[in-house]
């Protein structure tokens, strides 16, 4: 099984990094998002992490925010626009967004279901508790 | 002036329209929120709910004024946030709208719809005030008194 580091994000309190296995990407967040426009830095960084799945045929992408403490609205809607953006692609171009989250978190067990319900097709919420 | 008693639970801020003191807020109120209602859930949707209209503030206040304000009441059955700034007249006519428009109708249909319609288009979410009415399940009031606007996110804690 690989397990091939790609670029991480450090931002704001935020890291992120994404590691690919046998294909799976597999990405995760840490920290908070509150920043005043999340979407200038973690936009363009979603959107890289989704050429790179598309690019190397990944079927299977698993974003975990358990260790999320907060996220603004703004950055929500940065999920909103990645979610969008995968829910357009067909064919080979296509994978599922798991998305882990903690029940136990406030935000997270109220924003990452409601998020799903935008691609139910696209995006599955999986809450690991703890 | 006469002021009404205060009770234990009550906290009020005052500070300049910064926006990296919002995190300390929300921090502050979750921990104080946590020991007064001894409900982690609750005490994180107030201080989601302050952070969201502390931003909203930070971002529309009028440059000229030098603050904004936070105050926090625990009555009986409620608790009330309510951050309070001046704002410019054409935000507060953008202000009334978005009140118009997530009480149109079911909270989680129309926070779906103004996802889709922000992710169509560039700029600010606008997702702050649903967010609160949807998540955090407070009810939103907005009271305007010529430049100086007020808003309140009110949670109900006979629900919980």
């Amino acid at each position: 099984m690989t397990n091939e580091t790609l670029a991480q994000l450090k931002t704001d309190g935020l890291t992120v990094t994404p590691r690919l296995g046998e294909n799976v990407m597999r990405v995760t967040a840490i920290g908070t998002v509150e920043m005043r426009d999340p979407g200038e830095t973690l936009t363009p960084y979603w959107n890289g992490l989704d050429d790179e799945a598309r690019r190397r045929g990944i079927k299977r992408v698993e974003l975990d925010v358990k260790d999320l403490n907060y996220m603004n609205s703004s950055g929500i809607l940065t999920l909103v626009r990645w979610i969008t953006r995968a829910k357009a692609h067909e064919g080979a171009d296509a994978y599922q967004l798991f998305v882990y989250y903690d029940g136990n978190v406030t935000w997270q067990r109220t924003s990452i279901p409601t998020l799903a319900k935008l691609a139910p097709q696209v995006v599955v919420p999986t809450e690991i508790n703890g | 002036m006469n002021r009404p008693p205060l009770s234990s639970d009550y906290v009020e801020m005052r500070f300049g329209p910064r926006w990296t003191y919002i995190s300390s807020v929300r921090k502050f109120v979750a921990s104080f929120f946590m020991i007064g209602l001894a409900d982690k859930e609750r005490a994180e949707q107030i201080s989601m709910a302050a952070s969201e209209l502390l931003e909203n503030a930070v971002k529309y206040a009028s440059e000229e004024e030098g603050y904004l304000k936070i105050s926090i009441a625990k009555a009986a059955n409620e608790v009330d946030v309510c951050v309070k700034n001046e704002a410019e007249s054409h935000h507060i006519n953008t202000l009334r709208r978005e009140f118009a428009l997530i009480h149109a109708g079911e909270p989680e249909q129309i926070y779906l719809k103004k996802m889709e319609e922000a992710a169509m288009t560039e700029g600010q979410s606008r997702l702050g005030l649903i967010r609160i009415l949807y998540e955090g399940g407070a009810k939103l009031r907005l009271d305007i008194n010529e430049s100086e606007v007020s808003i309140h996110a009110i949670f109900p804690l006979e629900t919980l």
